[in-house]
């Protein structure tokens, strides 16, 4: 199969079908409705199931539901729908459930608007949800990186036990661009047996699954965290994905940017470059883990002025670029958050004025 | 406070909800939304869920609310406007008409764990609900008031269920005044709001509000299609007070579902060439069941 033009959402239903995920629960919400839409004619085709909730709150244990008993599951949302499941996530990492959510992230807080934006950084890769979880977030500048990134997040997932996350914005969801998809995973995670409630069938087993999330001694509640913590640290050693950007020149600033708003950055890059100015970029594909050590190297090199995270938000990620950076360089921020992208020129503006 | 016969039956028009909003043309939740702040009067608060409603009706520089609005999010107009209520009572102002709105999923959906709450606390709110069968300020999806049969976004082979009868529901949890009405009559919608505002305790009114967009017919058959819906039996109009289903509207001549679901894009697969496939018989039988349940 060759490449195909289709829009964000339904490709990134596409994929998961791709991906072998036969449920998939949903509740409608602009700027990913059409993921749902397009499943709900999808699904029937190839014997899936797609279940509408009555709210995000019963999406996100519906999924709980059906990770347990070993199934392969997604859900897609926005912003707010994210935040009306941030109880099930955190239920779901400590159950330790594999589970992929879609969040084409529209501006907020509160109902916002339905434009894109990044501002959904901290809810993703900070918590959102209670207690010491954390996601692992991959985050597509594009709607086949989108339809890559579904495909790699339920073995993600399966590897590690863990919810994962795509953290995509409005523009993603609903642009058009040709993709072109890989072959089919199998459509059952090979390792279910290690999570998959089997009721009282010991015979080939030492220990019962309980799916839980309920630890009343401390004792065992801490050692709980531990495990979760280990994972999560592996997860640091073996995750981190990134794509750097002019990166071999001696360049005078680092971008750090990501999704949309890192395409915008690349122009400004280019265009700087005709001009004679250097300057590199570090796209993070994973924002949970962050690519904390490669940006300190690429802070550190000599002639490098400045740091500048360029993200539609009011300034989230650039908390996380500061840690990275840890006074190499000074760090900046540029940013917007009312559904506008900033354009090429005012990127160039905003990194000249930062540099010597 | 009691209003004599007169007065309840008085058709208001104070434009407390102003035109020029953007709603579609043809839209039955502006015309009932319309009703409802005119019947309700200047000394009212409305608290209104998201939806086409809020979206049409609340942007700067152009809102249409001349009353005091207050907008939050689906799930939660009735908690809002029970926080409203406690505050009013907790300041000792008042008294005033507080009115929590919403569509499908503000009332029979994501919103219901909040409209339960609600009535049964007994806040002295009334919620009005605009019925019209799918979610369609998102892009007509199914909601749990979707009919048998509709064709929605998400139900593309026609919807499998039947709808939730919320009203039934409401009545259930005991509150004082339950009420159905369909934007064809203004008369009677209007009288149905006086009548609840003039109870203390919670009520509910139910507004069958035709979509143009979503159920798929021309703007100028919205009122057609609210009598029809209610000729049928698809759509009973009843209050139930203190328990006590009164004032049943009976049906002049019965019509049969053909008429009413001929008329709308989303029930056009349940014809072959003209001919109605079994799903249209199953659509009469729950019009059967309604007339002989509230003998229309």
């Amino acid at each position: 199969m060759g490449k195909i033009l289709m829009k964000g959402n339904e490709a990134i239903g596409e994929a998961a079908i791709r991906a072998g995920c036969l449920n998939y629960f949903a509740y409608p919400i602009t700027p990913q409705s059409e993921v749902a839409e397009y499943l709900s004619r999808r699904m029937p085709e190839v014997g899936g199931v797609f279940l509408q909730g009555e709210s995000e709150v019963a999406v996100g244990y519906m999924l709980f539901g059906a990770a347990g008993c070993g199934a392969r599951v997604l859900t897609t949302s926005s912003s707010p729908g994210i935040s009306l499941m941030s109880e099930a996530i955190s239920y779901i990492s400590s159950a330790e459930l594999p589970v992929v959510f879609v969040n084409i992230v529209r501006g907020g807080p509160g109902l916002g608007g339905i434009l894109p934006s990044q501002a959904d950084y901290f809810q993703a890769t900070k918590g959102g949800g209670h207690g010491d979880y954390r996601l692992l977030v991959l985050a597509p500048s594009g709607v086949q990186e989108a339809v890559d990134m579904v495909m790699m997040a339920f073995p993600l997932a399966e590897k590690y036990r863990n919810p994962v996350m795509i953290l995509g914005d409005g523009l993603i969801g609903q642009m058009m661009e040709p993709v072109e998809f890989s072959d089919h995973l199998k459509s059952e995670p090979s390792n279910k047996d290690d999570w998959a409630t089997n009721g009282m069938d010991t015979r080939n087993r030492k220990e019962r699954n309980l799916v839980k999330s309920l630890f009343l001694d401390a004792e065992l509640l801490e050692e709980h965290n531990l495990v979760l913590k280990a994972k999560y640290d592996r997860m640091k050693q073996e995750e981190v994905r990134y794509e750097p950007y002019n990166l071999e020149t001696d360049y005078r600033a680092l971008v750090v940017s990501y999704g949309t708003m890192s395409r915008v950055c690349k122009t400004a890059i280019d265009n700087m470059k005709a001009e004679g100015i250097e300057v590199a970029m570090i796209r993070p594909q994973t924002l949970f883990p962050f690519p904390i050590d490669p940006i300190r190297a690429a802070a550190a090199k000599d002639g490098c002025q400045a740091a500048i995270s360029i993200e539609l938000s009011m300034g989230q990620m650039v908390e996380d670029v500061e840690r990275s950076v840890q006074g190499k360089c000074p760090v900046h921020w540029h940013g917007k958050a009312g559904g506008e992208i900033p354009t090429p020129e005012e990127v160039v503006d905003v990194i000249k004025s930062l540099i010597k | 406070m009691e209003q004599s016969a007169e007065e309840l039956n008085k058709i208001e028009k104070k434009d407390l909800f102003t035109s020029g909003h953007r709603a579609c043309g043809g839209c039955g939740q502006a015309l009932a939304a319309r009703l409802v702040a005119d019947a309700s009067g200047e000394n009212t608060i409305a608290c209104v869920a998201t939806g086409c409603l809020e979206v049409f009706s609340s942007p700067y520089p152009d809102p249409s609310w001349r009353i005091p609005f207050l907008h939050s999010l689906f799930e939660n107009a009735a908690a809002v406007a029970s926080g409203v209520e406690a505050a009013y009572k907790a300041l000792n102002k008042g008294p005033v008409n507080i009115i929590a709105q919403g569509g499908d999923g503000s009332t029979a959906d994501i919103g219901f764990q909040c409209i339960s709450g609600m009535f049964e606390r007994g806040h002295n709110v009334l919620y009005v609900c605009y019925d019209n069968e799918a979610y369609m300020n998102t892009g007509v999806q199914r909601s749990s008031f979707t009919p048998l049969g509709a064709r929605t976004s998400t139900t593309p082979m026609g919807n499998k269920t039947r709808k939730k009868n919320m009203p039934l529901l409401a009545a259930d949890h005991g509150i004082p005044y339950v009420a159905t009405a369909t934007v064809d009559d203004f008369r009677d919608l209007q009288r149905k709001v006086k009548t609840a505002l003039s109870i203390e305790g919670p009520k509910y009114i139910h507004i069958l509000a035709p979509c143009p967009l979503g159920w798929g017919h021309h703007g100028e058959l919205s009122v057609q299609i609210c009598r029809l819906a209610k000729d049928t039996g698809i759509f009973p109009i009843y209050e139930i007070i203190h328990g006590k289903v009164s004032n049943v509207r009976k049906i002049p001549v019965k019509v049969p579902v053909e008429e009413y679901l001929k008329l709308q894009g989303r029930f056009k697969h349940l014809f072959k060439k003209g001919q109605p496939t079994p799903e249209v018989a199953e659509i009469q039988e729950i019009a059967n069941q309604n007339i002989e349940r509230f003998n229309l």
